[in-house]
């Protein structure tokens, strides 16, 4: 009997594995961070810990380390403990940790997390800091990069870095041997005429993707914005089945016929290897490609995104905010504002991002210095427009990443966005 | 000679009581830190994510989530993401569990006879199983690109290009088959080892006995072989049922879940949910969904093993 109930508890448990794994563990998350409000500092100093990510093997750690050592030279009040953490764990962690109450003072936000942990309660305004604030300013930020973090006419981040998707990055090579121009790239007629050029024989003209994730999403948005289509509306209803967004949608998933097979499995990240070895005219990507590419033997140009005849390409922003956390005490959130001036300060700001500054002084000193092409750069970033700031953005993103692979898979264009649409305003 | 009653009356009178109850005592010390452990580790969690599940966090700036009962649950039995997961969950497990069970028996049945390379060709076997899901996962993923890997470059020299392009990960008819090869490929070799080590245990002189009455050896399988592996074969179908059910890496690296739910499965999905939409308590209810079902799945197995204690008893 007790050999019974032994080995029926023992399947219970190995069941109850599955279920627990799935439970927001509390402890996955302290070792990572400090426990802010917990932690007993020395007399009349705080310690702040600031989480970062870092999306490119670029030796930004260091970088960031100089700043940070720096900031404590100046302020010897405040004690800086940085955490750089891979992207692709980052967010996982930083939930863990937010869930665990184990949250970092001030932590780098992505632009799409912003209105969601805000309406959770997560961060806090900052309103009254920036208020106060010499530096910290609307104006010094790129509008949607700022306009990102402002969620119900109240800040709750300070733009760090951005970027902006997408460039249209082409092998001039390839181009050149089809005879085609590649200003011609900026117009929809013109990428619809290169995609049928450039495609045959093993080679591809348009390196479009569908697969599951934000790559698609904010590829997506930039069509739409281009075409004057919004994802929302200004009453914060959807409208992606209005006609300008409806358009877009068709015009995008008809360049398909000239992209690498397995459209809807395919990322960004698929079509920089084809991009890499020869095989793919063009692909769509941020700034973020240019070192990439640069260190490659690809002989490559790009311009800023497409747009149909006498429109403008708009962009959509991506790039990550600053937050304060609800959990650090007065002092910290003080500590942690100061620090917030100073890393999004000209002189610094451009020293600590992997991305392009958010500073827009910076980021001109850093574009010059380190991109190719800085005017069309800035001027992309300027037009751009951030994701809708919903509190449900990531659902919706799912929505809005379904339809088009439904559209992609065949789907009348406005039936499957006005589906998405139904599902979107029930959220 | 003491008699039986009498040496069974002296235990009772010990002021140390019983050496019954005293090795009882003595197991349940050494049980403790176990059970402690279970407790804190997993049941702990368990109950956390049931209360979690029964939450809601509400719009408007504010972190505390209000109790919700069984709210979340009606929302998603009644959406439609629960059938298609159901059907994808069970398609997955069933394909899987079969796929890895006949792969690893079949190749037990060949290796359980020492031949020349055999032991070098053993290990080989068990690689796939030694390599980490998501470099399994990565090569599988490569191997179906339709650019670039070795499945399409092998179909288009023998079925030419329209075949060799097969998008077997971006089609919805085909991808969950696609990670359902690939998973079957990871996780054999687990049954085969299992089956391997049953295999040492068949009664010879019955094989030996079938063959002398002129048996061929697929007979010899179906009726001698397999009747006395039995408890060993129903063990680890139970296991990779659970192994295969709870399954992420591999299809999260492949797929996502993608293209359109096509091959989202509980774990998958409950990520997604979880940390793709920062949604906790609906990711909990999904879990506790998916633990319910796991459940259903090992009753056939409990009562089984139950029964036959009851018979050795």
């Amino acid at each position: 009997m007790r050999t019974r109930n032994i080995r029926a508890a023992a399947l219970l448990a190995v069941g109850a594995l599955a279920l627990a794994a799935c439970t927001s563990a509390a402890s996955e998350g302290e070792d990572a961070g400090s426990g802010s409000g917990d932690t007993a500092p020395p007399a009349e100093q705080v310690t702040i810990t600031w989480w970062d990510n870092q999306q490119t093997d670029s030796g930004l750690s260091e970088y960031q380390q100089i700043a940070v050592d720096r900031f404590m030279a100046e302020n010897p009040d405040v004690v800086v403990e940085v955490e750089t953490i891979p992207y692709p764990e980052y967010q996982q962690r930083l939930q863990l940790a937010v869930q665990g109450g184990n949250s970092p003072t001030v932590a780098t936000v992505d632009q799409i997390w912003t209105a969601g942990l805000a309406a959770r309660g997560n961060i806090i305004s900052l309103d009254e800091y920036v208020a106060a604030s010499g530096s910290v300013k609307r104006d010094n930020f790129f509008a949607g990069a700022w306009d990102s973090a402002v969620v119900d006419g109240q800040a709750f981040g300070v733009p760090f870095n951005v970027d902006v998707w997408q460039f249209t990055f082409y092998n001039e090579d390839l181009l050149l041997a089809a005879d085609v121009d590649p200003q011609s790239l900026t117009t929809w007629d013109g990428l619809e005429a290169a995609g049928a050029a450039l495609t045959g024989d093993g080679q591809f003209g348009i390196g479009l993707f569908g697969h599951l994730g934000e790559d698609t999403v904010v590829v997506m948005d930039s069509f739409i914005f281009s075409n004057e289509g919004e994802v929302l509306d200004s009453a914060g209803k959807c409208a992606l089945n209005q006609p300008a967004s409806v358009e877009a949608l068709e015009y995008l998933a008809g360049l398909q016929q000239y992209a690498p097979a397995g459209v809807l499995n395919n990322s960004s990240g698929e079509m920089r290897e084809l991009f890499l070895n020869g095989s793919l005219a063009t692909e769509f990507w941020p700034a973020l490609e240019q070192p990439t590419l640069q260190d490659s033997d690809i002989n490559w140009g790009f311009v800023a995104g497409t747009a149909p005849a006498g429109k403008t390409p708009v962009g959509t922003y991506g790039g990550w905010n600053l937050s304060m956390f609800t959990d650090a005490t007065d002092a910290e959130r003080d500590a942690a504002w100061r620090f917030i001036e100073f890393i999004t300060s000209p002189e610094v700001n451009g020293d600590v991002v992997d991305l392009l500054p958010a500073n827009i002084e910076a980021a001109k000193a850093f574009v010059e210095a380190n991109r190719e092409g800085p005017e069309v750069i800035l001027e992309h970033l300027n037009n751009a427009k951030p994701r809708p700031l919903s509190e449900n953005y990531l659902e919706l993103s799912t929505i809005q990443n379904e339809m088009f692979q439904s559209i992609l898979n065949g789907t009348d264009a406005q039936s499957a966005a006005d589906t998405a649409c139904v599902a979107i305003d029930g959220l | 000679m003491r008699s039986l009653a009498q040496s069974n009356r002296r235990r009772r009178l010990s002021p140390f009581g019983s050496s019954r109850n005293r090795a009882a005592r003595a197991g349940l010390l050494f049980l403790a830190p176990a059970v402690l452990g279970v407790a804190a580790l997993v049941f702990w969690p368990l109950v956390q994510a049931v209360w979690q599940s029964m939450h809601k966090t509400p719009s408007g700036f504010s972190s505390a989530s209000e109790f919700v009962g069984f709210a979340n649950y009606i929302d998603i039995v009644s959406g439609n993401s629960f059938f298609f997961l159901i059907v994808n969950s069970f398609a997955w497990t069933l394909f899987v569990v079969v796929g890895q069970n006949v792969m690893g028996f079949l190749f037990a049945l060949a290796f359980n006879a020492r031949w020349q390379l055999s032991g070098i060709l053993r290990a080989i076997i068990i690689l796939p199983w030694v390599l980490p899901g998501v470099v399994a996962a990565v090569l599988w993923r490569f191997m179906y690109d339709p650019q670039l890997g070795l499945i399409s470059s092998v179909l288009e020299r023998l079925f030419g290009p329209e075949l060799g392009r097969s998008q077997f990960l971006a089609d919805t008819n085909t991808a969950l088959a696609a990670v359902i090869v690939a998973a079957i490929w990871k996780g054999f070799p687990f049954a085969f080892l299992i089956y391997l080590a049953g295999l040492q245990n068949v009664d010879r002189s019955q094989v030996e006995a079938a063959t002398m009455d002129g048996a061929r050896f697929p007979r010899i399988v179906l009726s001698v072989i397999i009747p006395s592996m039995r408890p060993v074969i129903a063990l680890t179908l139970l296991l990779t049922a659970i192994f295969t059910f709870n399954y992420f890496d591999m299809i999260w690296v492949m797929t996502k879940g993608g293209p359109l739910n096509s091959t989202h499965i509980f774990p998958t999905f409950i990520f997604q949910t979880g940390f793709g939409q920062f949604n906790f308590e609906m990711a909990a209810a999904y879990g506790v969904l998916a633990f319910a079902l796991l459940l259903i799945l090992l009753v056939p197995y409990l009562r089984h093993s139950l029964k036959s204690e009851r018979d050795e008893d």
